[in-house]
């Protein structure tokens, strides 16, 4: 098993404001299962790097057709239906558990940690000098029952064989 | 100048310039509307062409992804009239650009000063989904659209291209236009030749045969025309022309040759036509005779009975001398009461013969010059026959002869004859 390392270095305000917009496009590349949810969620487990950010950002917005809804989680006890994971947890050990979460509830986990996609979890989102590096785990992906669109693929870094 | 130009130089002119002028104008018309056409469709395809790139263009875009932004722009190379692609995204800043190798440094900076001045000039116009900018210059075309995500313009696309492609197809037309131009110009000279007859052919043989009646004076001519339009109403007139000439001459020359009183040809006349049977007798060495006849006391029947009383003598000695000659003998008034009869192949008993009829036919013939009141005149005659005569004696000898004949015929008391 890799060892999931945080970001190597700290985000400034503008790779922080690009990762959250980048949140809500992902969704538009990503075909989730029919869920009955009235709302399309998003919620941020960990520390919140983003601040008030996301509730500017998508305050009456809507993606897939739902009005968004944000929760911040601190345990996966915490954590309800949700579409998207944003993973910012320090601890290994503790993003394993949120990606195999994420994993089980069909949610597309994202995080900015290094060999997050190597490790299982679906997207890595690196914005170095704001440009973004992709990298999906396709096969994570399938396996949570996503499907995520070529022209997103066509950008990333795609890993399809299963990770461990 | 123009008018010293025969008309069927006039006329192939004038076909060849209708004919080239109508052909200018379609050319003109057809080449203008090739190159609408072309300019149109090269449009379309660049417009199709940033559709499909703006598509593939809007993930990158989304994630600011610069390299696949260049990467998916790369594929244009393919497109060998594309000169320059530019993806830039909200904030104008350039995400991707391709740049064709034909395309130098310098031009491509002009190409992008030009197509960012426009941009500027229009800020909005790439904000909504089906806007779009276009262009058309000399050297290139281009089209600019805004690349949508979830309904937000989040940048742009500009393509141009080269105008080579339309201008090879226009030259093409237009060298094909110019070929099938000259062909026709040489088929419409050749067809004027042929149709410039049509009209000149009747106007040249009216000339034609104008000439010949003027040659030949021959004013009995008809000339035919196989035309059912204008030509044949000149033709026609033309035609009623000739009769008019012709009744005139016939008036003319009967005023010329005949006495107006009494119809027989005149002295003039018959001294010409005396002349022709005289030849025509030498040649073929036929007898010839000539009466002269003179009325007797006819200046006392003037003085008696009167000019009108005269005249009417004169006429009916005329009606009888015409009766007593043969139909081929001529008869002329020779000057007051005195006539001429010129007997054709006539031996002197035909003569003879003639003259007999003569006295007879005027012994036979009351002149009623009053109501009941009648009289008849007499006349003396002298023949002249070439029978035994030289055969070259002069017309005036015979004249003279036989006028010698007549006033011894009136020496012997008139109402006789006399020979030669």
């Amino acid at each position: 098993m890799m060892l999931l390392v945080p970001a190597a270095h700290a985000n400034t305000d503008a790779e922080t404001r690009l990762t959250a917009v980048f949140l809500g496009r992902f969704a538009s590349y990503v075909d989730w299962p029919p869920a009955e949810r009235a709302h399309f969620v998003i919620t941020v487990l960990g520390d919140n790097p983003f601040g008030a950010l996301l509730d500017e950002l998508y305050r009456n917005k809507h993606i897939q057709g739902k009005p968004v809804e944000l929760h911040y989680a601190q345990t996966l006890k915490q954590i309800g239906p949700t579409d998207i994971l944003f993973i910012n947890l320090h601890s290994a050990s503790g993003r394993l558990a949120a990606i195999q979460f994420a994993h089980q509830h069909g949610a597309l986990s994202i995080s900015e940690s290094r060999g997050f996609a190597d490790s299982g979890g679906i997207i890595q989102l690196n914005v170095v000098e704001q440009k973004p590096q992709i990298k999906i785990n396709y096969a994570a992906a399938v396996a949570s029952g996503l499907k995520i669109g070529s022209p997103l693929l066509s950008i990333a870094t795609v890993l399809r064989k299963d990770q461990p | 100048m123009f008018n010293k130009i025969a008309i069927r130089y006039k006329l192939i002119i004038l076909l060849g310039l209708s004919g080239g002028f109508a052909l200018l104008i379609s050319s003109l018309i057809m080449v203008y509307s090739t190159y609408l056409n072309q300019s149109k469709s090269s449009m379309q395809v660049l417009h199709q062409l940033t559709d499909v790139i703006s598509d593939n263009m809007r993930a990158a875009l989304a994630f600011g992804d610069a390299n696949s932004a260049s990467s998916i722009l790369a594929s244009l190379q393919a497109n060998p009239h594309i000169l320059l692609a530019i993806a830039t995204d909200s904030s104008g800043q350039v995400l991707g650009e391709y740049r064709s190798q034909q395309l130098p440094a310098a031009r491509a900076q002009a190409h992008k000063q030009a197509l960012a001045q426009i941009l500027d000039e229009q800020p909005d116009a790439l904000q909504q989904a089906g806007q779009f900018i276009q262009r058309i210059q000399p050297d290139w075309m281009g089209v600019a659209k805004p690349i949508l995500f979830e309904g937000q313009a989040i940048g742009s696309l500009a393509i141009l291209s080269d105008t080579r492609e339309i201008w090879d197809q226009f030259r093409r037309f237009v060298l094909m236009q110019v070929i099938a131009s000259g062909l026709t110009v040489i088929l419409l000279l050749f067809l004027s030749l042929k149709f410039q007859a049509v009209f000149t052919r009747p106007i040249l043989n009216l000339i034609d045969g104008m000439r010949t009646v003027a040659q030949t004076k021959n004013y009995r001519t008809v000339l035919e025309s196989g035309h059912q339009d204008e030509f044949k109403h000149l033709y026609d007139v033309f035609n009623s022309m000739l009769i008019d000439i012709q009744e005139r001459d016939e008036r003319l020359f009967k005023l010329a040759t005949t006495d107006a009183l009494t119809g027989l040809t005149n002295r003039h006349h018959a001294m010409e036509l005396l002349g022709s049977m005289v030849a025509r007798a030498r040649r073929t060495s036929q007898p010839f005779g000539l009466i002269m006849v003179d009325l007797d006391f006819f200046k006392k029947i003037n003085d008696t009975y009167g000019h009108q009383a005269g005249d009417l003598v004169l006429q009916e000695t005329a009606k009888v001398l015409r009766s007593s000659a043969r139909d081929y003998d001529l008869v002329a008034r020779f000057g007051g009461e005195e006539f001429l009869i010129a007997c054709d192949n006539a031996s002197l008993d035909t003569c003879i013969t003639v003259v007999e009829r003569i006295q007879q036919g005027l012994a036979s013939c009351n002149i009623e010059y009053a109501p009941e009141r009648s009289l008849k005149v007499t006349a003396s005659l002298g023949v002249y026959s070439s029978t035994n005569q030289p055969a070259n004696t002069p017309i005036a000898a015979m004249l003279s002869a036989a006028d010698a004949a007549l006033y011894r015929a009136k020496d012997a008391g008139r109402n006789t004859y006399r020979v030669a």
